[in-house]
């Protein structure tokens, strides 16, 4: 750490900072960056739900992410379960190939709602009343 | 002193120092995923320190929590020299954490079985916490320790300064004998036999070394208010502000 | 905690013309209410100001850390001392998600980080102020945290979808931290002669940096129409500042307490909030490194670097590379 640095922190309202007192180490930026690998991460609320995405973390590796994960994202919800994957085994049908989400002919045929009854029924006990009727 | 207040008081003292030092790094920690999960465990540890000091107002009349936490001298406090170490770098944080919480996890899994109910109670709530405290310093000090050259060495010299003080944890209280004869407690003496094997085993695999020989009175003293020089400044900052008006509320 | 209040805009000196055609089904994507994710096309522009907007706001929450983590160790009783390390460490978490989502326009945090370090980078000014007191750590997270909420709500309702899930849960802890800072606050308010006294102090200390905190006056401005267009800044900074006086100034008169500023009103006409000149010249400086605090808030972030960086290297695995996080 350069000495102005010290010398600034060592007059910080924060004593946490005037009391560093580091090996004089140069900081230098970095021309490399290095960074640990993304890791995608899939929370359960709870057991019998689904698992849903919720962020990413930066971590070495697998183990590590979910001991990352287990803090950034279950510390303040509910959570019965979490996975990680590393952000580059994410394959994706992606918004490139959205039109071919759309659906464009008729399908109400494997719909629920494709398929209205009440009314034949009706008619068919109106039909039936009528010729006891008559 | 009643045992169980002893007992209960060094059990808090430790478990707030601690928190209190983890919190030092809180916005400043390496890394902010690690600078979150030590904020984590910092509030976990004074939560518990929190905890304890409610059962001793509840159970034994003894003073609000706040007024144990932040109106007692140092010779009252009972925590070990280990937990008072300023953090220096990252690498004794992490092996007096690794130290500090394999004690930690064990203690509370006997203390479950103690005849003194609300002890048993809180052990039982807080096991899940420790089991993380664990897996945290386990994972960490299994890749720094086989990491490269410089963080390996960081480890070991923090480990050649951690582990004497160790001891500490496990000094005995005035009233051992008593307190593993009524139930309450099984003891340090064997707490820190289990320990010892925790610990020798993960050292071993990690290619780390325990140092050989020690001062045999290294890291004693806490349990009975004879601390480090490092505590009173440490309760200075602490009940700064607590301290600066009388009969205020904050 | 904050909010990107001001984005701070550097001329385009970049920018190559979009195709018309893509654009066009851009705009109208944005006009239908649609969120872009990360791998739809976008305007260079677009993703330009927003890796600046969503990273200002990150580096605003990691050096707003700073001031309130100032009295961790000293926070007064167990309620203050958890709430206050607890608060800390949502806003390291909001710093990690919002580093995530710009991550996902195509920067990497080491990247971001870096520009911080070396000042390229801006943040918000509010953190360039010193906590001097315990006081000033109610008013922060009372009246510093109430305008972040204004402003990152406003944000949530934004065009880029990593931003807006990002912010949907900073906005949950931020009203936490808005009800922790309320009740310390008002406990100073309701206390002894000295709490209220230095309370007082704090509010005066952090009255102009709180109206600067939305950026300058909508005239003085340079956002672009076009930033609003593409939803990428949501509210003009007159409006923010005063949706925030309206809202707040109320609160901490009730209590007694006064604004260092003899020309603050309301217009009853208007509705609009009046406010003395709050010298928008020491914004700028401020803004350009020469506030109270800027080069002791980098020197404390270099600290964590320089702290985190044997981690990281020792554990670096040469065989994988970063890949940018997917949503």
């Amino acid at each position: 750490m350069e000495t102005a640095d010290r010398h600034l922190l060592s007059t910080s309202v924060d004593p946490r900072l005037q009391r560093v007192q580091r090996h004089a180490t140069e900081f230098h930026l970095l021309e490399q960056p290095e960074e640990w690998q993304t890791f995608e991460v899939f929370h359960q609320r709870r057991r019998g739900e689904h698992h849903v995405h919720v962020g990413s973390v930066h971590a070495p590796d697998a183990e590590m992410a979910l001991v990352f994960a287990k803090e950034q994202f279950a510390r303040r919800q509910q959570c019965a379960s979490l996975w990680v994957v590393a952000s580059a085994h994410i394959h994706s049908l992606g918004y490139q190939n959205e039109d071919m989400f759309a659906t464009t002919t008729e399908k109400t045929y494997r719909e629920a709602s494709g398929y209205r009854l009440r009314h034949k029924i009706q008619a068919y006990k109106q039909s039936v009343q009528h010729e006891s009727n008559s | 002193m009643n045992p169980i207040v002893e007992l209960i008081t060094k059990l808090g003292d430790d478990a707030f120092i601690l928190g209190h030092r983890h919190s030092e790094w809180t916005g400043l920690g390496p890394i902010l995923e690690e600078d979150i999960a030590m904020s984590s465990m910092a509030q976990d540890k004074i939560g518990h320190a929190l905890a304890l000091y409610t059962i001793l107002h509840e159970q034994f009349g003894g003073p609000d929590p706040d007024t144990i936490g932040f109106l007692r001298n140092e010779k009252e406090f009972r925590c070990c020299h280990l937990v008072e170490y300023p953090n220096g770098e990252y690498d004794f944080t992490l092996v007096r954490h690794f130290l500090f919480d394999h004690a930690e996890l064990l203690r509370y899994q006997l203390l479950r079985q103690s005849t003194f109910a609300p002890l048993a109670r809180f052990a039982a709530k807080v096991m899940g916490e420790l089991k993380y405290h664990v897996l945290h310093a386990d994972s960490l000090m299994q890749r720094l320790a086989l990491g490269n050259e410089e963080s390996h060495a960081r480890l070991q010299a923090s480990l050649t300064e951690a582990f004497p003080l160790a001891a500490g944890i496990f000094e005995k209280s005035p009233y051992e004998d008593q307190l593993i004869a009524e139930g309450v407690f099984a003891g340090e003496a064997l707490l820190q036999q289990q320990w010892l094997k925790e610990i020798e085993q993960r050292v071993q695999a990690w290619d780390l070394h325990l140092p050989e020989a020690r001062e045999p009175l290294a890291g004693l003293g806490g349990r009975y208010g004879y601390h480090t020089p490092y505590l009173q400044p440490l309760l200075d900052e602490l009940t700064s502000v607590f301290r600066s008006e009388e009969n205020a509320s904050w | 905690m904050y909010g990107g209040g001001y984005v701070f805009c550097e001329p385009d000196v970049h920018g190559q013309p979009d195709d018309p055609e893509r654009l066009a089904e851009f705009e109208a994507r944005i006009d239908r209410g649609e969120k872009i994710e990360p791998q739809d096309w976008m305007p260079y522009e677009y993703r330009r100001q927003l890796i600046r907007l969503i990273e200002q706001h990150a580096h605003s929450e990691i050096m707003g850390a700073l001031p309130e983590g100032a009295w961790i160790t000293r926070a007064p009783g167990f309620k203050r001392k958890l709430a206050l390390i607890a608060k800390v460490q949502d806003e390291v978490g909001h710093a990690q998600l919002l580093y995530s989502a710009a991550e996902t326009l195509g920067k990497s945090r080491a990247d971001m980080v870096n520009d911080l370090l070396s000042g390229k980078s801006k943040y918000s000014n509010v953190f360039n102020y010193p906590a001097k007191t315990w006081a000033d750590v109610t008013v922060i997270g009372f009246l510093i945290d109430a305008a972040a909420i204004v402003n990152q709500v406003a944000n949530s309702k934004g065009s880029y979808g990593p931003y807006c899930r990002a912010l949907e849960r900073i906005c949950y802890e931020e009203s936490f931290h808005l009800k922790q800072g309320y009740d310390a606050f008002v406990a100073l308010a309701t206390g002894t002669k000295r709490q209220r006294e230095m309370l007082q102090d704090a509010i005066n200390r952090w009255y102009r940096p709180i109206i600067h905190f939305f950026g300058p006056p909508d005239n003085e401005s340079v956002h672009s129409k076009q930033l609003m267009r593409w939803k990428v800044k949501m509210a003009s900074n007159d409006e923010m500042r005063n949706q925030f006086l309206d809202a707040y100034v109320p609160k901490v008169l009730e209590l007694g307490l006064t604004f260092p500023d003899p020309e603050l009103r309301k217009d009853p006409q208007t509705g609009r909030w009046h406010y003395g000149d709050p010298d928008w010249a020491e914004f700028y400086r401020v803004i350009n490194g020469d506030g109270p605090c800027n080069a002791e808030r980098l020197s404390a972030r270099r600290l964590a670097e320089e702290n985190g960086r044997w981690i990281r290297q020792a554990i670096m695995n040469p065989q994988q590379k970063f890949t940018i996080p997917f949503a």
